[in-house]
């Protein structure tokens, strides 16, 4: 039904137009009296309101309709066709007293209709322009989330996201990852006095309660210990109990099993469904920066702890070098004098004890030259004087250096090298110190008469085997490697053992090695040298039947 | 008879590098720590310097350098005792100026030898 208001002194007017809309399409009023009209339209809005041009006072009428009445439609009668230039824009639509009953129902109808639409388009920008005010705060505040690995920043983030998406009274957001223990965090548009705070802390434990209904608690809290932080936007007003029927909405803030606290909003007006799952992505927007803030923080301590770890053992090298090598120069020193007879006669027994003493102060020193050097690699303070090396040469060194003690062991040292191999790019003391170590074993666990061999070839990466115990962890990643290999008839290594073989301190266990020296660092020593090359290293064995360690070196 | 002057402060040490020293005839004079050594080795002009690196009060690194970039001083050959610690090694890798570093613990003839050959 349109409501239609008829603003007229003219009787003959006013019966024409009640004749036309007598019918159940129409609400017809007539008003003649101008001092009624602010009254009336202010009460009673109509649809549409006909002015008759004559009307006096019309002028200054117009304004006051045109304010109260911004929603209805404007028809201006008019006596002949000519209207007045100042109301063409001020009317929707003209009609003249002699128009037809249908031509002037139609053009209420038509402009009725327009009115609709407009209304509707309106409405709907309203709401369009609601959401994207709203993915806009849900944009904002997931891009802030972002740029931030501090857990009370991110809480803020949220909070602020929701009072600009949702304009929330107060925000209670309970945080169990902020600090060490629960803490209740009060975003409040007004001052909140001390007992509204004990109420919304008690709401609060209540819903921490039925957050964890049947899992364990991570904290046992007490409510007048619990810690609050609040921030009040506006503390001339203040919040009362009637709070508690604001409309409200809660949310969890967790990632699967992860709880890292959860949020309640107050408003004073209702919230829609779409504030809901605005509120609730928010909340859950939030959980993921939380974990990777409190993965990046248990980084960052477990960080802490391996550097107080690698000075701890940085120290602890230092003293073993520095106060174990000075008293160990003393004892040498002492035995060196005494065994050189500057104090008097030897005996064979004296001598035999005195010998003992020696080896023994050997071996501790090589120990602790040992330990340094696997220190240093492992903390890659090891240098390395890197230049073409011809790996037949260093080959050449240790069988000089080590072919009297296999000669006087009565072994037989053999080497088959193949000619004109290419250059490695290497620390050639470096790769004698590995050699000499494998040759040096192969001496002590290959029983007299029986044969060592070393061997160099060049190979391509698809012809080198490597034992199946250290397959995986070899990567070969150049086309051309240049192999060593030294071949023992020695005791051999168990199937099950070859994998610890370059484990460090892997012999202690063996009693044999004791019986034969070493410190049981050799092998990781050689393995890390190797690796600093880009090299690896790897065995072959067979008990009682013997050993064959393989290195690699890019050529 | 040539002077040798012996710095540092494990006195053991000192003992054992004397008594070698003395039976191959040289004099021997000792100080336990880096104030005495550079004192004495200024005092005496030695023919030969045995130093260690860690010492208290001055550092055998610092006796090295400061005698070295004295021209009254700077001919005399200095055997430098180092126990291999990482912060010796640190000390070493710079410029200390010293002729040769023996590694602890060392070879008492070895050490015979050496000082025989800088006194040749």
């Amino acid at each position: 039904m349109i409501k239609i208001l008829f603003i007229s002194e003219n009787v003959k007017y006013i019966k024409k137009f009640k004749e036309i809309f007598s019918n159940n399409h129409y609400e017809y009023y007539n008003l003649s009296d101008i001092s009624l009209i602010d009254d009336i339209i202010s009460v009673d809005t109509p649809d549409v309101i006909i002015i008759d041009q004559n009307f006096e006072n019309i002028k200054a009428v117009s304004k006051n309709i045109k304010l109260h009445c911004e929603n209805s439609i404007i028809i201006l009668l008019i006596s002949s066709n000519s209207a007045d230039k100042e109301f063409v824009k001020f009317a929707n639509a003209f009609i003249t007293s002699d128009m037809s009953e249908d031509l002037i129902t139609s053009t209420i109808a038509v402009n009725t209709r327009m009115k609709n639409s407009l209304e509707m388009l309106s409405s709907s920008n309203k709401d369009l322009a609601d959401s994207l005010y709203r993915l806009n705060a849900l944009y904002n505040t997931s891009s802030q989330f972002a740029g931030t690995l501090d857990k009370s920043q991110l809480l803020k983030i949220m909070s602020e996201g929701m009072d600009r998406a949702l304009s929330f009274s107060l925000n209670c957001t309970f945080s169990l990852c902020t600090e060490n223990e629960p803490v209740l965090i009060l975003d409040s548009l007004y001052e909140l006095s001390d007992e509204l705070i004990s109420a919304l802390k008690l709401r609060a434990i209540l819903n921490y309660n039925s957050v964890f209904e049947g899992k364990k608690q991570p904290f046992n809290i007490e409510i007048d210990k619990l810690k609050v932080i609040k921030h009040v936007k506006n503390n001339s007003n203040r919040f009362t109990f009637n709070l508690f029927q604001y409309d409200n909405m809660f949310a969890p803030i967790k990632l699967s099993e992860n709880v890292f606290g959860f949020v309640e909003i107050f408003k004073d007006g209702n919230f829609s469904s779409d504030d809901s799952a605005c509120f609730q992505t928010i909340a859950q927007q939030v959980a993921l920066p939380l974990k990777s803030a409190t993965l990046y923080q248990e980084i960052i301590e477990t960080n802490l702890k391996l550097e107080k770890l690698e000075r701890l053992k940085s120290e602890f090298i230092s003293i073993v070098s520095h106060e174990l090598r000075t008293p160990l120069t003393s004892i040498k020193n002492s035995l060196d004098i005494l065994f050189s007879g500057r104090c008097g006669e030897v005996t064979e027994s004296a001598d035999k004890f005195l010998s003992m003493a020696m080896r023994n102060v050997q071996r501790l020193s090589g120990i602790i030259n040992d330990l340094l050097d696997l220190s240093k690699i492992e903390a890659g303070k090891m240098e390395f004087k890197f230049a073409p090396t011809n790996i037949n040469t260093v080959i050449d060194y240790v069988k000089t250096a080590l072919s009297e003690v296999a000669k006087s062991k009565g072994l037989n040292l053999a080497v088959c090298v193949e000619d004109n191999l290419p250059d490695v790019n290497a620390d050639a003391q470096r790769l004698e110190q590995v050699l000499t170590n494998l040759v040096s074993n192969a001496i002590k666990f290959t029983p007299e008469g029986k044969n060592i061999k070393i061997i160099s070839k060049l190979v391509s990466k698809n012809d080198i085997i490597i034992n199946e115990s250290f397959r995986e962890e070899i990567k070969l990643l150049q086309d051309r490697y240049i192999e060593v290999d030294v071949i023992d008839e020695g005791i051999g290594i168990a199937q099950e053992d070859l994998c610890h073989a370059f484990d460090k301190f892997a012999q202690i266990e063996n009693s044999l090695s004791r019986k034969v020296g070493g410190t049981g660092l050799g092998l990781p020593i050689a393995k890390q040298l190797l690796e600093a090359h880009k090299g690896a290293i790897w065995c072959d064995s067979e008990l009682d039947k013997g050993s064959k360690f393989t290195f690699i070196i890019p050529a | 008879m040539k002077k040798i002057l012996i710095v540092d402060d494990e006195q053991d040490i000192v003992e054992s590098l004397k008594f070698v020293l003395e039976a191959a005839e040289y004099t021997c004079y000792t100080a336990d720590n880096g104030e005495d050594g550079l004192r004495l080795a200024k005092e005496l002009t030695p023919d030969l310097i045995i130093l260690d690196v860690m010492m208290p009060k001055i550092n055998g690194y610092k006796i090295s350098r400061l005698l070295k970039y004295d021209s009254k001083y700077k001919n005399i050959p200095i055997l430098m005792v180092t126990a291999r610690s990482q912060e010796e090694d640190k000390l070493i890798g710079e410029e200390t100026g010293a002729d040769e570093y023996i590694t602890k613990p060392f070879e008492l003839d070895e050490v015979v030898k050496k000082v025989e050959e800088y006194l040749k």
